[in-house]
């Protein structure tokens, strides 16, 4: 080893369906620069100790998106993760394929569910047909238009932000982060006719499984902030159509809530999204802790200065719209 | 020293446990809780969600409820903090500044983004200090091994709650070591609970939750422990649930993040509240060698 070396042990996973009982993890030691990419240690693995190590890579510049795998459990892009950190935090460098897609060989994963929610929110501009674009023109948007993108024209499809969201995990109706911010983006174009089809479609076990973690927007190697634009796509889709989904009958109930006394009524929330039919279905695990949180049946104190509070939703929150 | 005390809608509700143990703690340590019986919720996300500028008004009042008194606010909650965080840093936003004064001020409320926001967990490790924290240990819970469950929001958005690496936190397992406790390192420490869809779709909130507490037991959690009461009634009072999602029985203690600390400065079961709880602490607290030096 080298002055400026450290030895970088890797435990990378190995897998062949079909042909491997079970996944395992293959143990590589390299001395290594610690500014070295952890997509350029796993090429001279392959290169030198082990060809049939199986990994997808093209542009090694953090550009083209196809190198995305978990380092240490975290999803981000091998060509851009360096060793040095990892192994200081870790004291070695466990390399995994993506989350929430399957595995077709060692880091290479079956992208499919990622790209059939991508092509499911119709990625493309719905034009008038009355109102073409004019032929061999292009059409000009003002900055102010293309700022309300916000950074979503940056997304390289890596898919990171879809192996990192535990909703796409444990729901395979989830579109994910990544296509959500795709909708986002359609959503907001001047050029797009269909805004308010696009909101009513995505709501249904769509929208509304978001778990608001951020855990999107930390994955993402272009900071493209899926979290805060699937937030955005919520407003705009109760503007459009009104609380029509479990969803957003939980938001708007919450706002609704704090109107009575500036905190929450627990029962009274639980009312306005599930119904009564719904509360009798939730009626045993109610039950069940009630026995030992009866505060659950409580009715909350209402707050000092609650003509401040109804002054400033008198101020900044119109009636709702009713139905779509 | 002197902070305002933000206990938020849930604490005072059903997690009554968590405000018992923050009091005990804080009065052990010598942190002045003051009261603001003006404060209102912090929309939990849910207003965020349907109205973002009345969110960011809602939490602006309570801010300046604070800043008048020149104080900083103390949260024992994570989707508290990074509420009344989020309405701090919307508010650097001039047209988003204007549109919540022109709702404020005509009521004459002033806010200026003085006071600061800090949840328990940074009072504690931050303020307070972890060899002050060390000192006042009179049980510590050597033997317990315990998962830190951070859950999300008092770590992302990373830009905006930026206290310490959102990825690779440290504080939560440098204060369950200060207090003699074993931390447990897993993956799902920084995943979420499954809380805010509990009511959208409670089958996968559930599984969401059950993951976790598998993936601390996997890697030998006796307990585990939360700074969200949200948390907390995912995997503990929703524990049942997630069990039947994952296909285990989960049987794992949830302590709110206040009790862990008590527990090892002295407080009885019953001053915290554990019985509140619908997964029994009991099994975890018998982890705890009795024998070992102080």
């Amino acid at each position: 080893m080298s002055a400026d070396t450290i030895s970088v042990p890797f435990d990378v996973y190995r897998y062949q369906p079909g042909k491997d009982s079970a996944a395992r993890y293959q143990r590589y030691t390299l001395d290594l620069v610690p500014h070295t990419p952890v997509l350029t240690a796993l090429l001279q693995i392959r290169a030198e100790t082990d060809p049939s190590l199986g990994l997808r890579y093209s542009c090694r510049s953090a550009i083209c998106g196809s190198c995305a795998m978990q380092i240490n459990s975290k999803s981000r892009l091998a060509c851009e993760t360096q060793v040095g950190p990892e192994v200081a935090r870790h004291g070695r460098i466990v390399v995994e394929p993506m989350r929430n897609q399957p595995v077709l060989r060692d880091l290479i994963v079956d992208q499919s569910p990622f790209w059939r929610e991508y092509n499911k929110i119709e990625p493309h501009l719905k034009l008038d047909p009355r109102r073409p674009m004019p032929a061999g023109k292009v059409t000009v948007m003002t900055p102010a238009q293309v700022d309300r993108f916000k950074e979503t024209p940056r997304c390289i499809a890596c898919a990171a932000c879809y192996s990192a969201c535990p909703a796409a995990e444990a729901d395979p109706g989830f579109p994910g982060p990544m296509a959500l911010a795709k909708l986002y983006r359609f959503a907001v174009d001047p050029r797009d006719t269909a805004h308010q089809e696009r909101l009513v479609r995505i709501q249904p076990n769509g929208l509304w499984l978001c778990l608001r973690c951020h855990l999107c927007t930390e994955a993402c190697p272009k900071d493209v902030r899926p979290s805060e634009r699937i937030r955005d796509l919520k407003e705009m889709a109760i503007a459009a159509q009104g609380a029509t989904e479990m969803g957003s009958r939980h938001a708007v109930g919450f706002k609704e809530n704090l109107k009575g006394a500036g905190q929450l009524n627990e029962m009274k929330l639980v009312r306005a999204t599930s119904g009564l039919t719904g509360m009798l279905g939730q009626l045993g695990q109610g039950i069940r802790i009630y026995r030992k949180k009866p505060e659950i049946m409580k009715r909350p104190r209402k707050i000092e200065g609650m003509d401040e509070l109804e002054k400033i939703y008198a101020a900044l929150d119109p009636p709702p719209k009713e139905g779509p | 020293m002197k902070i305002a005390y933000y206990p938020g809608c849930v604490a005072q509700e059903s997690a009554k446990e968590l405000d018992m143990a923050t009091r005990w703690v804080c009065r052990a340590l010598g942190i002045e809780l003051v009261e603001f019986p003006n404060f209102s919720c912090c929309g939990s996300g849910f207003i965020d969600e349907a109205n973002e500028v009345l969110n960011i008004a809602i939490n602006a009042r309570n801010l300046a409820i604070a800043e008048r008194a020149g104080l900083d606010v103390l949260t024992i909650c994570s989707t508290c903090q990074g509420m009344l965080t989020l309405a701090k840093v919307r508010m650097q936003d001039p047209t988003v500044k204007a549109r919540v004064d022109g709702a404020l001020k005509p009521i004459g409320i002033e806010y200026k983004g003085t006071a600061q926001v800090k949840h328990l967990l940074r009072v504690l490790t931050e303020d307070i200090g972890l060899p002050a924290v060390k000192a006042k240990v009179r049980r510590p819970l050597h033997g317990m091994k315990v998962g830190a469950f951070y859950g999300c929001h008092l770590l992302r958005p990373a830009d905006e709650m930026g206290s310490e690496s959102a990825e690779e936190p440290r504080s939560f397992e440098d204060l369950l070591d200060a207090i003699g406790a074993t931390p447990v390192d897993y993956r799902g420490r920084v995943m979420c609970c499954g809380f805010p869809i509990q009511f959208v779709k409670p089958s996968t909130a559930s599984a969401i939750a059950g993951r976790q507490i598998l993936d601390a037991r996997a890697h030998g959690a006796d307990a585990m422990a939360t700074p969200c009461p949200l948390c907390h009634l995912s995997l503990d009072a929703y524990q049942n649930k997630a069990s039947k999602e994952v296909h285990a029985p989960l049987n794992m203690p949830i302590f709110h993040l206040p009790q862990v600390v008590a527990l090892a400065l002295g407080a009885s079961p019953e001053e915290l509240g554990l019985s509140r709880h619908l997964v029994r602490t009991d099994g975890a607290l018998a982890k705890v060698h009795s024998s070992a030096p102080a």
